[in-house]
């Protein structure tokens, strides 16, 4: 069955992970130019 | 007997306003999560106006955010996730003890988050009025709590009717809907905590 991010709770625990990635990664990101600048 | 049974087999699309993909229920929730999802936004924009567009500090000058409290509030609620997740596991697979236990670490981390927020509130040290920062940091925290409250008001009902015996590995779409409601909620703090606290 395709993705659906809000089909089921299974998908939606799956967004939340995806997200929690996302913005440790931006975080990452975003603090490591800050130190570099 | 059989012929009941033919009598209820059901072929061809499905009925008028359904959909043959989704449950009427989930897709309620998916629409209700939309909206929420545009109330978040309105409240955001605020916050951007302030950090973006007039380029103010953050937070406001002489105030301090308790971050490393926020961090550790963060973990909470993101293990309720994983408890109410393993709670579902649990009644798909059979196993009662499991969604039991689950739906209640579930309602305790999240009133152990909102105990922290509320304590945070009282010792924070500022209050809405005192400058906009103050305003956007209550309007979006409060928003977010307010959801964390109704969820757990849901689950609470969850947890009530999973210790009635409600529930079993084929239907259990009354626990389940209020568990995606609950990793939305989770996914708005991962953003409002990122945004407001840490970056």
């Amino acid at each position: 069955m395709a993705f659906n991010p809000l089909r089921s709770e299974a998908d939606a625990f799956r967004v939340l992970v995806y997200v929690v990635v996302v913005v440790a990664l931006i975080v990452a990101i975003v603090e490591l130019v800050r130190a570099v600048s | 007997m059989e012929a009941a049974a033919v009598a209820h087999e059901h072929h061809g699309p499905p009925p008028a306003h359904r959909s043959s993909r989704v449950e009427a229920p989930t897709l309620g929730m998916l629409l209700f999560i939309m909206s929420e999802v545009m109330i978040f936004g309105a409240f955001f924009t605020a916050y951007f106006f302030i950090r973006v567009v007039s380029h103010d500090p953050w937070p406001a000058p002489g105030t301090k955010l308790p971050e490393a409290v926020a961090g550790v509030n963060t973990a909470i609620l993101l293990s309720s996730s994983l408890t109410i997740h393993w709670a579902l596991s649990s009644i798909r697979r059979g196993n009662r003890f499991g969604l039991k236990a689950g739906m209640i670490a579930t309602f305790l981390l999240g009133l152990t988050f909102l105990s922290i927020q509320i304590n945070e509130y009282i010792h924070i040290g500022f209050a809405p009025q005192d400058a906009a920062q103050a305003t956007v940091f209550y309007s979006l925290t409060g928003l977010h709590g307010a959801h964390v409250f109704i969820g757990l008001c849901a689950l609470a009902i969850v947890t009530i009717r999973a210790f009635r015996g409600h529930y079993s590995p084929e239907h259990h779409l009354g626990m389940e809907v209020p568990g995606i409601y609950w990793h939305f909620v989770d996914i708005m703090w991962v953003i409002v905590y990122t945004t407001v606290y840490v970056l």
